[in-house]
């Protein structure tokens, strides 16, 4: 990390290899740091921005996976439901989320809700398919084994079914988390009044690299720090299978 | 009770168009706390037979019987021991062998009661905290075994259960076995494909031939282990050296080949 910042301090304002309008020094970005906290861009100061695109994420993230996780298990677990939903499914799926966010500002104008429904729409897709697919694959003699133990419908859904799909699911929230920040920043790049992807485009716009990095690295540390928060909540759940991943098995 | 009845069983797999038939004219009894070891080779439908009576699967034609009662759904009283263990990986010892008897509706204080005298029985009790994956494989086939028999099942269904053990793990197990099936008998029907498992620990032996799957022959062995006092002997391989084990041994072998030379021929 620190020979990263030296070569990065190298690059630019020590030897100008790299002029300042196409990449920021590294003085340039902390000055346009303590700019956009202090005096405020963009409609605010960072910490607004940060705040906003946290909140934005979260309510999007939280909406996409309480539908779309039962909406997995259920598809998983019922041939029915499966073959009812999944050919809706297919037909929706391959749009691009991003390609939503003209009907959702349409719709729903440049405030919140728009980007809570484009966020839905593009953390649902990962949080249903892994869901899905973590009911489908568990093995048959799991099943069979609750089977011949004359386990109780709930009882399965709670104590085999979701526990053998667990891994899954969880793989899926990691990456309809990922998929919230992108569509989110996206979001906030084509529409918003405050948040981090408006802090990126008015900087594209006033031709501001420092200020651009600074967004950029505010989104990274941001994703970063959800997800950790997420591995961990994963860690405590799934202990057994952490355990059972550290011993090879 | 638990009377296992196969009543000219026939099972078909596949599209009526390329049928395969799996299982063909299969008659066979089990009596109430008998110990019966199908063998045969893999392919002749001995699998299928377990699964039928566990519920997994149904027969295309005949009936398959327990306690003269069709067998619509898998149950805890058929309860089944699996090859590659099926236990819960998210469950401690204890609660895998729990959940059975929760199922049941037992009472909190007879549950622990079973579930202790179970542990103790089948050497698992420092283990019952442990998840499945931090036991050794024979250790994990042991909770198997512990979760069935907890449930008291009229039937034992045993697929192959020392199959993904290590040879001396599995000798271990046999003698345990015998040991668990003698102090507390049940009825078992035990599938494997090695022909000294079965000899040792059955009360009569099926062996079975492939292509269709059908019974070719069924040895009592009850008679002459009791005859010739087998189960004075506490090692397995002090009665595998009986020359009566040896005999009977010698004859399941020839039969089986006789059989593998008739498919290849």
């Amino acid at each position: 990390m620190i020979v990263l910042i030296m070569l990065w301090f190298l690059a630019t304002s020590a030897t100008g290899m790299i002029p300042e309008g196409r990449f920021p020094s590294p003085q340039a970005t902390i000055a346009a740091l303590s700019h956009v906290q202090f005096r405020g861009y963009a409609g605010g100061v960072l910490t607004e921005h940060v705040l906003n695109s946290l909140r934005l994420v979260l309510m999007g993230f939280v909406v996409a996976i309480a539908t779309g996780v039962p909406l997995g298990l259920l598809m998983g677990w019922n041939r029915t439901a499966e073959a009812l939903i999944n050919p809706i499914f297919l037909i929706v799926r391959p749009i691009p989320p991003l390609a939503w966010i003209p009907l959702a500002i349409l719709w729903l104008g440049l405030g919140d809700a728009a980007k809570i429904m484009v966020i839905w729409f593009a953390a649902f897709v990962p949080s249903v398919i892994n869901s899905y697919a973590g009911v489908r694959n568990i093995e048959k003699p799991t099943l069979e084994a609750a089977a011949m133990l004359g386990t109780p419908r709930w009882r399965f859904i709670r104590e085999v079914m979701l526990p053998a799909a667990s891994p899954m699911i969880f793989t899926g929230l990691r990456l309809s988390l990922q998929a919230s920040w992108t569509t989110l920043v996206a979001a906030e790049l084509v529409g918003a009044f405050y948040g981090l992807g408006r802090v990126l485009n008015v900087a594209q716009q006033d031709l501001y690299p420092g200020m651009i990095l600074v967004g950029m690295i505010a989104v990274a540390i941001l994703g970063w720090a959800t997800t950790k928060a997420l591995g961990i909540f994963e860690a405590r759940a799934l202990n057994w299978n952490q355990a059972a991943v550290l011993a090879g098995k | 009770m638990g009377v296992i009845r196969f009543d000219n069983v026939g099972r078909i797999f596949g599209a009526k168009s390329n049928p395969f038939v799996a299982l063909k004219d299969i008659e066979l009894q089990v009596d109430d706390k008998e110990f019966v070891a199908i063998v045969g080779p893999s392919g002749c439908g001995k699998t299928t037979c377990l699964r039928l009576v566990a519920g997994f699967d149904f027969p295309s034609s005949g009936s398959v019987l327990v306690d003269d009662q069709p067998i619509r759904r898998p149950g805890p009283e058929r309860a089944v021991v699996f090859q590659q263990f099926a236990l819960f990986p998210w469950k401690t010892v204890r609660q895998n062998i729990d959940l059975g008897l929760r199922n049941q509706k037992v009472a909190k204080s007879e549950r622990d009661e079973r579930t202790d005298s179970i542990l103790q029985l089948m050497n698992l009790a420092t283990y019952a905290d442990h998840f499945p994956h931090q036991l050794s494989g024979g250790m994990q086939q042991r909770v198997a075994i512990a979760r069935a028999y907890v449930l008291d099942p009229d039937v034992l269904l045993m697929d192959e259960p020392f199959g993904a053990l290590d040879a001396q793990t599995r000798v271990v197990m046999q003698e345990e076995l015998v040991r668990l099936a003698r102090r507390n008998p049940r009825t078992v029907l035990f599938i494997t494909h090695a022909v000294e498992e079965a000899v040792y620990l059955a009360d009569r032996v099926v062996i079975m031939t492939r292509a269709p799957g059908c019974i070719k022959e069924i040895l009592d062995v009850r008679s002459i282990r009791e005859s010739e006092n087998w189960d004075s002997h506490e090692k397995i391989e002090d009665v595998m050296d009986l020359e009566s084990f040896v005999h009977l041994r010698t004859h399941i072998w020839r039969s089986l080949r006789e059989e593998k030379a008739a498919a290849t021929a």
